[in-house]
């Protein structure tokens, strides 16, 4: 059993209509989601993030290209039996009580009617729903309906939690107690791909994250390694005499702090630096590698990709 | 294969919230307020009258409600995005297709049986006379039914609303036509493009007037069993291959 829970090689989609062929969806869209993992599928409006979960779940059939889910191939029952997936703005039949949808949704999983009942019982509590499970769908607000398609979503306890725009529609108290939920299922062992336009929020709960821009991956990595400044750290130094002319060559950049200094340098500098801090009686109080912020990151691949 | 059975329940259950079967509410008024104004032959004569007019009515109804239960069902929920839910599930698009169409012939059945009893009932209160051969008739509906229900599910994925009812209406139409017209066409001896294409229309398109029993079983007569072997065969023929040629239609397309 290998330790990806999703793999996707050389994706490439294009829609066609009757009159023409138009620009590919996406195109050569390759990447790899470790099991156990949080990773954002990152990007602009009209990237190819949906079509790249859709192809995946086997909504949409790819022109090229091969992947697999858990091991199975992309949209095999197989595969969906161990996924959940949440739809953007997700719709559902709005004549059922949240109650009565899980347990349908529950049944196309052939779960038995006892495990039905137990589950659904539990992703309404999980979810906030409990006290509206006999309310029709289609009196529930824009947030109940998103945390009713968490709810659907983890109905067969799955190993793999597809999850599009998880966020949207929600107030900020919501988009908190999700980003709460995805760090507890993540810790119960899920694996979770995630596409969101909430930067913080990717920030915040994600491992790994694929950005992706005109149908194309711009970036994709560990999120602390891409966000990480190649060979850039920060020393914050404290007290002794004032920073020499040896110092400040060694640096990239100094300011003064109220009790010391705080300089930015290249990582092969560092021993000497730290050797000539302990020259001038100076207490280093922390050294941490510079940092972009995901929007930098974000804002730096789209541009290059355009 | 277990979630045929449970699309088919949803889809029976959909009928029931879009007041389907209020069909069969509006045909008994509908009959009620044809049968006093029926002239007043002898008892025979109104026996085969009241029987042939309640199954032209019932092959309208029949039809009309074949086209709203299958026109929309697959084109609905990809507009409304409902099916991402089910595909995303360990649900094939087969099972999908198929759980649809029965849910469709199984919504059919009930509101045509609740119709046969409500034509059973009328004729015995308003002439004493008990027809039970009329199941024939309400079969070959069914049958008719059957094969309209695989056309314009076959078209719902594809086109949009409008579209597949002139499709389908256009269909009705032609399978109507083709035992009179196309035949006597064909046998005129046309020419050319216009016989090929007469040609095609006839032999590759059922013939729907198979499924027109009112005259023998307005006559109290009905036919025999092998007749309605022959044609429950026939629409059993022309109804997989439209469900065959949707469901590979339907396979490929992007959600």
């Amino acid at each position: 059993m290998s330790e990806t829970a999703v793999l996707l090689e050389n994706i490439r989609k294009t829609y066609k209509s009757a009159l023409s062929e138009k620009a590919a969806a996406v195109e050569n869209i390759s990447l790899s989601v470790g099991k156990g993992e949080i990773f954002g599928l990152l990007g602009p409006n009209g990237a190819g993030k949906t079509t790249t979960l859709k192809v995946v779940l086997g909504l949409v059939l790819p022109d090229e290209g091969s992947g697999s889910v858990l091991d199975f191939p992309l949209g095999s029952k197989a595969a969906n039996s161990k996924t959940g997936f949440l739809p953007e703005q997700p719709y559902f039949y709005g004549f059922m009580t949240a109650r009565r949808a899980l347990d349908f949704y529950g049944k196309l999983f052939g779960l038995d009617a006892s495990e039905r009942e137990s589950r659904s019982r539990s992703m309404l509590e999980r979810t906030g729903l409990r006290y509206d499970s006999s309310l029709t769908l289609d009196k529930y607000s824009k947030g109940m309906l998103q945390r009713f398609g968490i709810a659907q979503a983890l109905i067969n306890d799955p190993e793999l939690l597809i999850l599009d725009e998880p966020s949207s529609g929600l107030d900020p108290v919501g988009q908190k107690e999700i980003r709460d939920l995805l760090l507890k299922l993540r810790d119960e062992g899920k694996t979770i791909l995630l596409s969101s336009h909430q930067l913080s929020e990717v920030e915040n709960v994600c491992s790994s994250v694929c950005i992706v821009s005109n149908g194309k991956v711009a970036r994709e990595g560990k999120l602390h390694e891409l966000l990480e400044i190649e060979d850039l750290i920060r020393i914050e130094l404290k007290g002794g005499k004032e920073p020499s002319a040896n110092l400040k060559k060694l640096v990239r950049e100094i300011r003064a702090t109220s009790d010391g200094i705080v300089a930015e340098l290249r990582k092969d500098a560092l021993l000497q630096v730290i050797d000539e801090a302990s020259s001038l009686e100076m207490e280093i109080r922390s050294i941490t590698p510079i940092r972009k912020t995901l929007e930098d990151l974000f804002m730096e691949a789209i541009k290059e990709a355009r | 294969m277990r979630n045929i059975g449970n699309i088919a329940v949803n889809v029976i259950k959909d009928s029931f919230r879009r007041k389907l079967f209020l069909f069969a509410f509006i045909f008994g008024v509908a009959l009620l307020g044809i049968s006093p104004v029926l002239p007043t032959f002898e008892l025979g004569i109104r026996a085969s009258f009241l029987r042939d007019i309640s199954l032209s009515l019932s092959s309208i109804f029949g039809v009309i409600l074949a086209l709203i239960l299958s026109v929309n069902q697959i084109s609905q929920e990809m507009e409304k995005r409902t099916i991402y839910n089910v595909l995303s599930k360990p649900v094939s698009r087969l099972e999908y297709f198929l759980g649809k169409y029965f849910g469709i012939l199984a919504t059919i059945i009930v509101i045509l049986l609740i119709m046969f009893a409500e034509v059973l009932v009328l004729i015995f209160v308003r002439i004493g006379v008990f027809t039970p051969i009329l199941w024939q008739g309400f079969l070959a509906i069914f049958l008719e039914c059957s094969i309209i229900a695989s056309f314009s599910l076959t078209l719902s994925p594809l086109t949009s609303i409008p579209i597949n009812v002139f499709s389908t209406i256009l269909f009705y139409s032609l399978t109507h036509l083709k035992s009179g017209f196309l035949y006597e066409k064909l046998v005129e001896g046309i020419h050319g493009a216009a016989r090929i294409f007469t040609w095609l229309i006839y032999y590759l398109i059922p013939n729907l007037e198979n499924f027109n029993l009112s005259q023998e079983v307005g006559y109290g007569k009905g036919v025999s069993a092998p007749h309605m072997l022959r044609i429950t065969g026939y629409a059993v023929l022309f109804a997989c291959a439209f469900v065959i040629i949707g469901f590979l239609l339907f396979r490929r397309k992007d959600l």
